[in-house]
């Protein structure tokens, strides 16, 4: 009896330090926060933070904004419990998330039954659009993105493979992740599409350390191959350039990889051997972008200790299109920021990005780099 | 491309095989397995790191410092192997067979889940004190790197050999793990014994640790399980309780490995599943494992 009182008055008093003092509008950051991938989502998180507190700082908006992160370890299915959570706090307008691909394609099921938008500041494998012309598909067109897709950045590594490396034969291998997976068969197509040979195929696993037997195969592979191409996120990138070296694999065999390799992870994981990886990133690099100077210049500002990652300035981009989109739909209703987050034609960092009929953005450019492991940088190839 | 097929099998094999004798000694004595264990052969490799990172002067160069970390990582992960058996296994140990295994797994988590929050949730780099070049033999390239792992693997399994077979505190080390109680009554500090095994098994697993990351070149909370499994499963491959088992185990399942990911067609995605597979089949044949001997049932 005694129990029940307490518990009823815990409630209460619970009840009433949650109540609404005021009016607090959230957009969630559903990133990777920690593991190895946690370097980019805290990235994200920032660049996020940047943008909502320039938007309440600039007095747009009759509430306060906050940004909200949300961990989904770059785990799909904690990425699906996480979009639970997110949809089931009634405070969420919308979504900056998810970074992987392999999160962001189960997650955007929970949210097309909310509806609640989300702009994808990193995920570019084409299905995570896609998959809402599926007939299974429960909900509204929710899903955005602010990155061009793997089918533009695996075919742009091919034509830079076969043009500007004059490369013939590559071996290519991937993580059997969509995203991993998804880029080296675009790669593969474009490769084949212009005369080149792909000499072997291999899946490798998240989380394996040991490529040495394979990389030894390869190497020394019948119809020498001239170079790798591989599909996936940096550690394994990072061990396999690594180990390359060390069984001499040295230039001009090529190691080209995609923007999931592109991170200062990689220096760490590969330590020199990361040098001379070519590693194409979508869009353009925020140093080299005119229109992102200011951004570039605050994000220091506010974080000074803190290195800006790769696709930070995609974060702070999908952050203000939904900002743009809650203030043109007079407040923050959902559904109201989805149809308005259709017609978007936002002049920001990235230039002009408006969505087509799947929510992608139309800008389709593709940048190749090459790392330095001295400078710890990516310099663009021209 | 066999000879260097055989190299990259004999690095992977010298660390599954230090592993899975720590795996090994313990059940040797106690017939328990230290699911722990993987978790010290992780903080043996953080040691060595923060050691590094402490006195890069001392630690961050040349092959004294190498050495000294490694001394150090040992005995650090020694202790802490014989602090778990102290706190979460010995106040168990005549409970039941179960409550010391899940205690095990329940150390596991605990310590993995301080170096995610306390250390660090992603992949650190771990130092490279010697130089790594490389020689070519018989048209395979060996790094320096493989030979200091194949080095230091084969010293310790040298010293643990004349250790358990040519020392008093091994041969009461043998006399326990033939049988504790008797061993006890001829005046064997039972106790003392078992906390030894723990300090040599943790020690052989934090050496274990700072070869997997000098090999890998980065560390990361989590990287104990694989390998853990892996060494594991070596020691029953091997005959558990059985020390050449142990060695002789890891090495067969690294060269399965490498040999399936190099000469099966897309084998690298199939390696466990090759490695594991033969692992059944010798256990249908051999249910002690290869070297395991059938153990009479204690009374």
């Amino acid at each position: 009896m005694s129990f029940r009182l307490v518990a009823a008055a815990a409630l209460m008093v619970f009840a009433a330090a949650c109540g609404p003092k005021e009016t607090v509008v959230k957009i969630a950051v559903a990133v990777p926060l920690t593991g190895d991938m946690g370097t980019e989502g805290q990235g994200l998180r920032r660049a996020v933070e940047l943008a909502v507190e320039e938007a309440n700082a600039s007095k747009r908006f009759p509430f306060k904004i906050v940004a909200a992160p949300y961990d989904d370890r770059a785990d799909p299915k904690e990425a699906v419990n996480v979009a639970n959570l997110i949809t089931s706090d009634p405070r969420v307008v919308a979504v900056v998330g998810h970074y992987n691909s392999g999160c962001a394609t189960p997650a955007a099921k929970v949210y097309a039954r909310a509806p609640v938008a989300m702009v994808s500041p990193a995920a570019t494998n084409p299905e995570v659009t896609a998959q809402q012309n599926s007939k299974d598909w429960s909900g509204p067109r929710m899903v955005f993105r602010v990155v061009p897709t793997d089918d533009v950045q695996g075919s742009y590594a091919a034509m830079f493979a076969g043009k500007k490396l004059g490369k013939k034969r590559m071996a290519l291998l991937h993580d059997k992740s969509p995203y991993g997976q998804g880029l080296a068969e675009e790669f593969k197509k474009g490769f084949v599409a212009q005369g080149g040979k792909i000499v072997s195929e291999d899946g490798i696993s998240v989380g394996d350390k040991d490529f040495k037997a394979l990389l030894t195969k390869i190497k020394n592979d019948s119809s020498k191959p001239e170079g790798i191409y591989f599909g996936g996120l940096y550690t394994e990138a990072g061990l396999l350039l690594k180990q390359m070296r060390e069984l001499g694999l040295k230039d001009p065999f090529a190691f080209i990889s995609g923007d999931g390799a592109m991170t200062f992870g990689l220096f760490d994981v590969a330590g020199d051997a990361a040098d001379g990886a070519y590693l194409s990133i979508v869009g353009v690099p925020a140093d080299e972008l005119p229109s992102a100077k200011k951004f570039v210049e605050d994000y220091k500002a506010k974080f000074p200790n803190d290195e800006r990652k790769p696709f930070d300035h995609f974060g702070y981009e999908a952050a203000n299109i939904i900002l743009a989109a809650m203030e043109r739909a007079g407040g923050p209703d959902r559904t109201k920021v989805i149809e308005e987050l259709k017609k978007t034609k936002h002049d920001g960092v990235l230039g002009t990005t408006v969505f087509d009929d799947k929510g992608d953005t139309t800008s389709k450019i593709v940048t190749m780099t090459r790392a330095v492991a001295k400078k710890r940088a990516f310099d663009s190839v021209r | 491309m066999l000879v260097q097929q055989l190299i990259n099998g004999l690095t992977l094999g010298a660390i599954y095989s230090l592993i899975a004798l720590g795996y090994t000694l313990v059940y040797g004595i106690l017939t328990m397995i230290n699911f722990a264990h993987s978790e010290v052969l992780m903080l043996g490799a953080f040691m060595a790191l923060g050691l590094a990172a402490l006195l890069p002067a001392v630690f961050g160069t040349g092959l004294v410092g190498l050495a000294g970390m490694f001394i150090l990582s040992m005995a650090g992960a020694g202790l802490i192997n014989v602090i778990i058996e102290r706190l979460a296994y010995r106040p168990l140990r005549h409970i039941s067979r179960l409550a010391p295994l899940i205690s095990a797994i329940g150390v596991s988590i605990i310590l993995q889940n301080g170096v995610f929050i306390w250390v660090s949730t992603q992949s650190l780099p771990f130092p490279e004190p010697v130089v790594i070049g490389q020689i070519e033999v018989f048209g395979a390239t060996i790094s320096s790197l493989q030979v200091i792992i194949l080095l230091a693997s084969l010293i310790l399994m040298g010293l643990l050999h004349f250790f358990v077979e040519h020392t008093k505190l091994g041969k009461a080390m043998r006399a326990c793990s033939d049988d504790i109680q008797t061993a006890g009554l001829m005046g064997i500090n039972s106790d003392y014994i078992i906390a030894l095994t723990f300090f040599v098994g943790g020690a052989l697993g934090g050496a274990a640790g700072v070869l997997y990351g000098m090999n890998y070149g980065s560390i990361k909370y989590n990287l104990g399980f694989l390998p853990g499994a892996k060494a594991f499963t070596a020691a029953v491959l091997g005959g558990i309780g059985n020390i050449r088992g142990a060695v002789l185990g890891g090495f067969i399942l690294g060269f399965l490995e490498v040999l399936a990911s190099g000469y099966i067609p897309n084998g690298a995605q199939w390696r466990d599943v090759i490695a594991f597979t033969v692992l059944i089949i010798v256990l249908l044949v051999r249910p002690s494992g290869l070297l395991g001997e059938k153990i009479a049932e204690k009374v």
